[in-house]
């Protein structure tokens, strides 16, 4: 691969933290045929959780963190537990005091001190063309399709070593020939609430790690990162372009592409597929963590309709700040606000077993990450039938 | 025998080889603090990792893996060397955070456990000092979607009777296509073949010697062939009913590596 004189120099003469990570990037790169690496004006990194990485993510992070030190604006997944409110949720000290030793070996390497799943709605929104490293799937989809900035479906270490260097080996996702549409899926149903997660679980079966140009439908911005969560959590996908509304779709062109088309009767099919429990013991809203607008959203439906079950909600901490009314009106009807954690990578199966939510991602990963039976339906529906 | 390999974590170690058939996962794979495989699908559960060269098809599973692995190393239950048919990220992250030397590109098939192995991911090979290597290279015709098999006649050397495709030894320093091409018109008379694709060696076993195939892919503009006294016939097949030939070994995978 062709470095700059300052990549050379961080390869054979840097701290040993950039030594590795030059490694790294310089192997991914090799491996995927990267002529270069390019600078990323921002990462991404998952692997907070210590349900996720447990000891070994500890020990190596904190090991890592003695001399590493990040070169960008970087944000870091959810961890595994509120740690503000870890007693009350009945977690175990243990699992609370290596969670904050995680906590402390990112911020230790200058990471932000806020543990979100969607950046992109905590002030990181790169721009058209601009490259990152982001990992975590749904954001990387994000910022790829709505944003229309670059970048691939980093690992957590991945994205960690590109935080050191600043810079992210240029293939994939980065190059104007790996953002071209290989599928286009058509929808022939009016979509709305759920609908937009049903969808991306539904096309993410179907093209893999193809990218898919959909068609056939409007969405807002909210819309497109429940659609792309999903998306990409059934499938590897890391982009997709909508007609009329991602940035990139009118430059895309689809003559060729073979065509799949999604129905109502597809998207009621994937929501009882994704339904396995019959009674469930706590509605869960996250997966990812909810916008000032969506919590407040919630707020107002908990307030006409309490729940009898618990309802935990997932957003981001400053989210979570900002919305001290909402936060209230929830905790009063029963409910909790859970921040710096999301739905699957918090621990939650030592106190249940059946989660009700309308997050496709969500329902996508519950078995498998926490053991868990689920009920995926709308929240509407779901608050009336547990009220 | 000694075989090209392409690094991916720097380094050089010698230690005996623990061979898995199967892509693995350093999460529930191995035991995180001991090294010992748990995975029974593995064919060596029940080894432990320390100080063998491990070898497998690739990674798979979480990502945490890679964590794994350079916690094993950390406590000197990881294993002295690496080496995979094809990298994936997980193991390759691993291995670099564990200063594990890796390399990959390595028909892992044609290494048995107990191999003595010679990893060297700075010079780019892997070498087992016990093990008789007879280079050859079998290049595939290709003529519209067929492909060429041929029957061995009974004078030659080696695997008489059975179906193989254009082939022969590789003499010293000479280049691997070059044999190839001249093979071709020996054996075929077929003139105008045009080179399509090669791929790393396949290592047919066979106890302590081990045929190294280069293999290759060529189209050609004719199915007439003209049979030297090697083979016996000709037929061009559909790729896929190679199952049904009674051939030399590995040639399945020979024409695999090449169609992929």
């Amino acid at each position: 691969m062709d470095l700059t004189k300052g990549q050379e120099r961080l390869l054979d003469r840097g701290t040993p933290a950039q030594r590795k990570a030059m490694r790294i990037l310089v192997a991914l790169g090799e491996m995927n045929g990267a002529r270069n690496l390019v600078a990323v004006t921002s990462a991404h990194v998952s692997g907070a959780s210590y349900k996720m990485i447990g000891d070994p993510g500890v020990e190596f992070l904190e090991h890592f963190a003695r001399d590493a030190r990040v070169a960008v604006p970087t944000t870091v997944n959810p961890m595994g537990t509120d740690l503000r409110q870890w007693r009350d949720l009945g977690i175990p000290r243990a699992f609370a005091e290596k969670q904050a030793r995680i906590a402390r070996a990112y911020e230790r390497m200058g990471a932000r001190p806020t543990y979100s799943c969607v950046p992109y709605e905590i002030g990181v929104r790169p721009g058209l063309g601009e490259h990152v490293a982001w990992s975590e799937s749904n954001a990387v989809c994000f910022a790829n399709s709505v944003l229309g900035a670059r970048t691939n479906r980093e690992g957590g270490p991945s994205a960690l070593a590109a935080a050191i260097v600043g810079a992210t080996p240029n293939y994939g996702l980065h190059t104007l020939a790996g953002r071209r549409p290989t599928v286009v899926v058509r929808v022939t149903t009016k979509l709305r609430g759920l609908d937009y997660s049903l969808v991306g679980l539904v096309a993410g079966e179907r093209v893999g790690d193809g990218l898919p140009f959909f068609r056939g439908f409007r969405a807002t911005e909210a819309d497109l990162k429940w659609l792309g969560a999903a998306l990409a959590s059934s499938g590897a996908c890391g982009m997709f372009h909508l007609a009329g509304v991602t940035p990139e779709a009118r430059r895309a062109t689809t003559r060729g592409l073979p065509t799949i088309a999604i129905g109502r009767a597809d998207l009621q099919a994937a929501k009882r597929s994704y339904t396995d429990g019959t009674r469930a013991d706590i509605i869960a809203l996250g997966s990812p963590q909810l916008s000032s607008q969506e919590l407040r959203a919630i707020a107002r439906l908990v307030d006409r309709t309490p729940p009898r079950i618990p309802v935990w909600v997932f957003t981001s901490r400053p989210v979570r700040d900002a919305n001290a009314g909402a936060v209230r009106t929830i905790e009063r009807r029963g409910g909790v606000v859970l921040a710096d954690t999301c739905l699957e990578v918090t621990l939650l199966e030592h106190r249940f077993g059946t989660v009700a939510t309308p997050s496709g991602k969500g329902a996508y990963y519950l078995p498998s990450l926490c053991g868990q039976k689920v009920i995926l339906d709308n929240i509407e529906a779901l608050l009336e039938r547990y009220a | 025998m000694k075989v090209p390999a392409r690094r991916i974590a720097p380094g050089r170690a010698s230690a005996t080889a623990l061979v898995c058939p199967v892509p693995f996962s350093f999460v529930g794979g191995a035991d995180p603090v001991t090294g010992k495989i748990l995975d029974q699908d593995t064919n060596c559960a029940g080894k432990r990792l320390r100080g063998r060269t491990f070898a497998f098809p690739h990674g798979k599973g979480s990502t945490v893996g890679s964590y794994v692995l350079y916690g094993l190393a950390k406590r000197r239950s990881g294993p002295a060397a690496i080496v995979n048919a094809h990298a994936e990220t997980i193991v390759a992250v691993g291995a670099i955070l564990a200063g594990i030397p890796m390399v990959d590109r390595v028909d892992v098939s044609g290494l048995r456990t107990g191999d003595r192995v010679v990893v060297d991911a700075d010079a780019g090979f892997v070498e087992l000092p016990d093990v008789r290597a007879i280079p050859v290279v079998t290049a595939i015709l290709r003529n519209e979607r067929r492909i060429l098999i041929m029957r061995r006649s009974r004078r030659v050397g080696s695997f008489r009777g059975r179906w193989s495709a254009v082939s022969g030894y590789l003499e010293g320093d000479e280049d691997p296509r070059d044999r190839a091409r001249r093979e071709i018109r020996e054996e075929t008379g077929i003139t105008g073949a045009i080179f399509r694709a090669t791929a790393s060696p396949i290592i047919a076993r066979d106890r302590a010697t081990a045929y190294v195939v280069h293999p290759f892919l060529f189209d050609v503009p004719t199915r007439r062939v003209r049979l030297d006294w090697e083979n016996v016939a000709g037929r061009w097949i559909r790729p896929a009913d190679i199952e049904k030939y009674v051939t030399v070994p590995r040639l399945k995978d020979v024409v695999s590596a090449v169609k992929s």
